[in-house]
């Protein structure tokens, strides 16, 4: 049986795409099946929107980019978090943990 | 100050990218057991619109190119010279001056413009996708 899968909110890919690349420089499709892979198949993430997200990123500079040979022998480009992205996680992190306790608590009241 | 030393990836290199992306993603659709149109069919499902994201993130670099942006500033303000030379100066050669800077200004806005077209921008809006692999009948 197919799972459900949840939308991602709005805002949060940024989030994943961080703390995917925080351990390993990656290219478009290899964060996209770790995320996959991360949740369990549970999100549903449009492949495409990876890419005008990780422009953006490295646009803020919290990730820089260099080409690479993909696992198919393809030259392909791989993404790895820079400081100032490191420091974005945490504070995407510490922002999440903040909203989604609050929602929690709305929702064990309401 | 990191973002202005970022070397954003050319219009040719977007498109590098999501070539990939979508040759990774048949792969492994074909690899599932599915037949070449059915992968492609799935395919670009799973991406979504090609023709949208490769548009948004070619947009995205080429707003983010430093030496471009300081370029297209340039060319104003040459322009902007020019044209307060020629206002302002009652002198012939002067104003002279002011029209070989406008005139310059205008071939280099030209330029710049010719230089950001795409061949996927002359293409009927109504195909699936400029990436032949997935136009294929």
């Amino acid at each position: 049986m197919a799972k459900d899968r949840t939308d991602l909110m709005q805002g949060t890919l940024e989030l994943l795409i961080l703390k995917t690349l925080e351990r390993e420089s990656l290219h478009g499709y290899g964060i996209v099946q770790r995320i996959h892979e991360s949740a369990e198949d549970l999100l549903k993430v449009e492949d495409g929107s990876l890419y005008p997200a990780l422009y953006r990123m490295q646009e803020r500079g919290w990730i820089k980019s260099e080409w690479g040979v993909s696992e198919n022998n393809r030259r392909a480009r791989f993404y790895k978090l820079t400081r100032a992205g490191q420091k974005q996680l945490e504070r995407e992190r510490a922002n999440w943990e903040r909203v989604s306790k609050a929602i929690s608590r709305i929702l064990q009241t309401a | 100050m990191n973002n202005l030393l970022t070397r954003m990836p050319t219009d040719l290199e977007v498109e590098e990218e999501l070539r990939l992306h979508i040759d990774f993603l048949l792969r492994e659709n074909i690899q599932r057991g599915m037949s070449p149109e059915e992968a492609r069919a799935a395919t670009l499902k799973r991406f979504g619109n090609l023709d949208r994201v490769k548009n948004e993130c070619v947009e995205i670099c080429r707003r983010s190119r430093p030496l471009q942006r300081a370029f297209k500033v340039c060319v104003v303000l040459l322009a902007l010279t020019g044209l307060i030379l020629r206002i302002s100066s009652t002198q012939l050669h002067v104003g002279r001056i002011g029209t070989m800077l406008i005139a310059i200004a205008t071939v280099s806005r030209l330029l710049l413009h010719v230089r950001s077209l795409t061949p996927s921008r002359f293409l009927p809006k109504n195909e699936t996708s400029s990436f032949s692999i997935l136009s294929q009948k």
